[in-house]
């Protein structure tokens, strides 16, 4: 099946650098953070990532199927992360190295821990607040405590890297501008 | 495995003269040359099994305060201050403020929400654990070890022990007038090895233990009987030559009746019967992960565990067993990696690494990857390792000098197995016969110069052998008038690079061999000593040291002895190879 047309459809207000490997349908929201040498890839169906979102170095987003991969608001994926994951809620976070599936979709306030691999065989739900930590993904539901303050932070990385990124790094714009 | 190289630590045996590497017992007698220290005053190689230890410093492992070995016991072995261990996980747990009540739509402006609120409570940044989830929460973020205090001191455990400790206090302190004298004479090694405070309460007459023990062993109902004959005997010896009454004492009422204890749960108790009989998630018990890090029993209820403080660690130094000189020191900071005092072994023998440069691809890899055969071979495929029955093989020795002195190497293999007098025999039939052919004359090692840390280039450095005269000479001019003719033979010297020399040695492999192929091989190095001849004086202490008297008086000699393992023989026919 021959691959979809490159359209990439950037915010005005999203920070996206010139070294990234974008490819297919991809629309990126306001605010969002993708840095240098990062991979998102279209394959077959588009990818819409939300507003305020952080994609750090050599993350690899894939969407391997036909409908929309719809990531939301908040989310930050760390280094070197992959995510095939169909759905990905807000303010989740995808720490260093972890892996999530096609079969995963990710709710709201979900932690995938460092180097966790999520890859059941049958689809699967994460619910909101999971954590999924350690060698051996365990899993627990996270009472949400603290969350307030989490999300703040998160806003003020956000506002931070937004400012910083473009002194250092040439920034792509969507194919509108 | 990739071939290693053990050095012998002379402390269990009673003869210099190490046990057959074959045998497993042996290697509680072989240790890796950087586990190993070296006394100076009795000139002879220690090893962790043989030194004393004893704990210079006691710091907590998260915010390092080194703790003051006054206030260990009292502490009860945990950080005093604000370190915890997440009960779930066992990472740290760090303290947090609480949200700001929420808006109620889950968006928020940007506040200066940092701040949080009153509150606060322990929090694990690995699961996400929070002490909020068990009841736990604090006021103020400061002295939170005093604020958890009360949960530890309410266990019905801590009561108890709490409790006995009063019930003896007016029978120790009776009894450590008289018997302290005694106590003394009883245990000479008190004397002998200074002990710290900490330790000193071993220093109590075995009476009152036995006292103790005795109360401990009482019938408790529900519980088996344990007199042990040892704790009956020496109770009775006890009884026997203490006045009578001293040892008499009121009957130890407990606080909790052991029936109804195991309501509380944790005991065993028909509590926590119950409580396994309705688990419908396993993630609802505890695991014996979460559990056996306190120091009571507790609940099994994943809910029911509480964050520990976090035990504290200790710097040790180590003596030599025998002239008590201490071998290594710690820096007394907790911060701090380096050490006062530092005789290990690494600075005193020369270090030996092994390698098969059959298992490198080219010969020109060897020559490259000759700073660190191990790791170069451990690199490669395991396929070409292995080493088959009826084949010889050759095997490179860097020796790598760590004295400012060139040393003056001489290798041999003791059939060691020999002397292991009535089951010698026993042991040939079932010990894979090989033959090992080494070099036995004797080579340089140059010495030791920071410089040649640096050093990349490929030129070989030539020591002035002639001072030292005899074969040492010799080799190194056979060496040096052909670097071709070296690289052909298999046995001798190969290369001197820097303060390393690379010998070659053979082994040829019986057809039957199986097994590891270990063998024994004596190390002896001439050097040239600073000291004055009158230190050789405590020379006898050590077991495998001699003064070479028969040399120059400033040459000292020393030998040890190692075990090599090239490695697992594999039987040919998994190969396939063309002639096993």
């Amino acid at each position: 099946m021959a691959p979809t047309r490159d359209k990439f459809t950037i915010h005005s207000r999203a920070v996206v650098c010139q070294d990234v490997e974008l490819r297919g349908d991809i629309t990126i929201g306001a605010g969002t953070i993708v840095h240098p040498k990062a991979t998102i890839y279209a394959i077959v169906g588009p990818i819409v990532i939300g507003s305020n979102c952080i994609i750090e170095e050599s993350v690899i987003i894939v969407n391997r199927r036909k409908e929309i991969m719809r990531i939301g608001d908040d989310n930050l994926f760390e280094i070197g992360c992959r995510v095939d994951s169909p759905a990905v809620g807000n303010f989740n976070t995808v720490s260093t190295r972890a892996r999530i599936h096609h079969t995963v979709r990710v709710s709201n306030f979900c932690i995938i821990g460092a180097g966790c691999l999520l890859a059941p065989t049958e689809d699967e739900v994460l619910g909101d607040y999971t954590m999924v930590y350690g060698p051996a993904a365990e899993r627990r539901k996270w009472s949400g405590r603290g969350r307030v303050q989490e999300a703040d932070l998160r806003r003020k990385h956000v506002e931070y890297l937004r400012e910083m990124l473009p002194k250092f790094n040439r920034v792509r714009r969507g194919d509108g501008m | 495995m990739t071939p290693s190289v053990q050095y012998h630590c002379p402390c269990l045996a009673s003869a210099p003269v190490p046990p057959p590497p074959h045998l497993p017992s042996s290697s509680y007698s072989f240790h890796p040359l950087h586990t190993l220290f070296f006394c100076e005053e009795c000139d002879a190689i220690r090893c962790n099994r043989c030194v004393s230890v004893e704990v210079s410093t006691y710091y907590c492992p998260n915010c390092l305060f080194e703790v003051p070995s006054a206030s260990v016991r009292a502490e009860k072995n945990r950080c005093a201050r604000n370190c915890f261990m997440c009960p779930n996980c066992r990472n740290t747990l760090t303290v947090v403020a609480s949200d700001p009540p929420d808006t109620g739509d889950g968006r928020l402006t940007v506040p200066v929400s940092t701040v949080g609120e009153p509150p606060f409570y322990l929090y694990c940044n690995h699961c996400r654990w929070d002490s909020a989830e068990v009841g736990i929460v604090f006021e103020k973020p400061t002295g939170l070890a005093a604020q958890l205090q009360r949960y530890e001191d309410s266990a019905p455990d801590s009561l108890e022990f709490d409790r006995l400790k009063e019930h003896f206090e007016p029978f120790l302190r009776a009894a450590s007038l008289p018997s302290s004298l005694s106590s003394s004479m009883a245990h000479p090694g008190s004397v002998v090895h200074p002990s710290s405070a900490a330790h000193s309460h071993h220093l109590h007459s075995s009476s009152i233990t036995a006292a103790a023990s005795a109360a401990l062993a009482r019938d408790i109902p529900g519980v088996g009987k344990y007199t042990p004959s040892l704790a009956r005997s020496t109770s009775a010896r006890a009884g026997r030559d203490r006045s009578v009454n001293k040892d008499e004492m009121a009957e130890y009422r407990s606080r909790l009746d052991i029936t109804n204890a195991s309501v509380v749960g944790g005991g065993g108790g028909d509590a926590d019967v119950e409580f396994i009989k309705r688990v419908e998630k396993i993630s609802s018990v505890a695991s014996l992960e979460q559990r056996w890090g306190n120091s009571w029993a507790t609940s099994l209820r994943t809910r029911d565990i509480r964050p520990q403080r976090i035990p504290l660690h200790s710097k040790r130094s180590k003596r030599c067993p025998v002239c008590t000189h201490i071998l290594i020191k710690p820096e007394q900071k907790a911060q701090s990696v380096r050490y006062k005092i530092k005789l290990v072994a690494a600075n005193y023998l020369p270090a030996i690494t092994v390698a098969l440069p059959h298992t490198f691809p080219t010969p020109e890899t060897v020559k490259r990857g000759l700073g660190k055969p191990a790791s170069a071979s451990a690199a490669n495929d395991r396929s070409n390792v292995a080493l088959h029955p009826g084949e010889s093989y050759s095997f490179h020795l860097a020796l790598t000098n760590p004295l400012y002195d060139p040393i003056q190497v001489r290798l041999a293999t003791p059939r060691v197995h020999a002397t292991s007098s009535s089951s010698g025999t026993q042991e040939k039939a079932r010990r894979p016969p090989f033959g090992v052919s080494i070099p036995t004359s004797t080579f340089t090692v140059a010495a030791f110069a920071e410089a040649w840390e640096y050093d990349e280039d490929e030129e070989m450095y030539w020591t002035d052998e002639e001072e030292f005269g005899g074969v040492g000479s010799n080799r190194g001019s056979r060496n040096k008038e052909g670097k071709s003719k070296a690289k052909a033979k298999s046995v001798g010297v190969l290369e001197k690079r820097a303060n390393t020399t690379i010998v070659g040695g053979e082994v040829i492999i019986g057809k039957e061999a199986r097994g590891r192929l270990k063998f024994i091989m004596l190390v002896q190095y001439t050097y040239r000593s600073d000291d004055p001849v009158p230190s050789e004086s405590g020379e006898g202490g050590g077991a495998d040291t001699k003064a070479s008297t028969n040399k120059a008086p400033e040459t000292k000699t020393f030998e040890f002895y190692t075990v090599i393992d090239l490695g697992e023989i594999i039987p040919t026919k998994l190969d396939g190879d063309p002639d096993g």
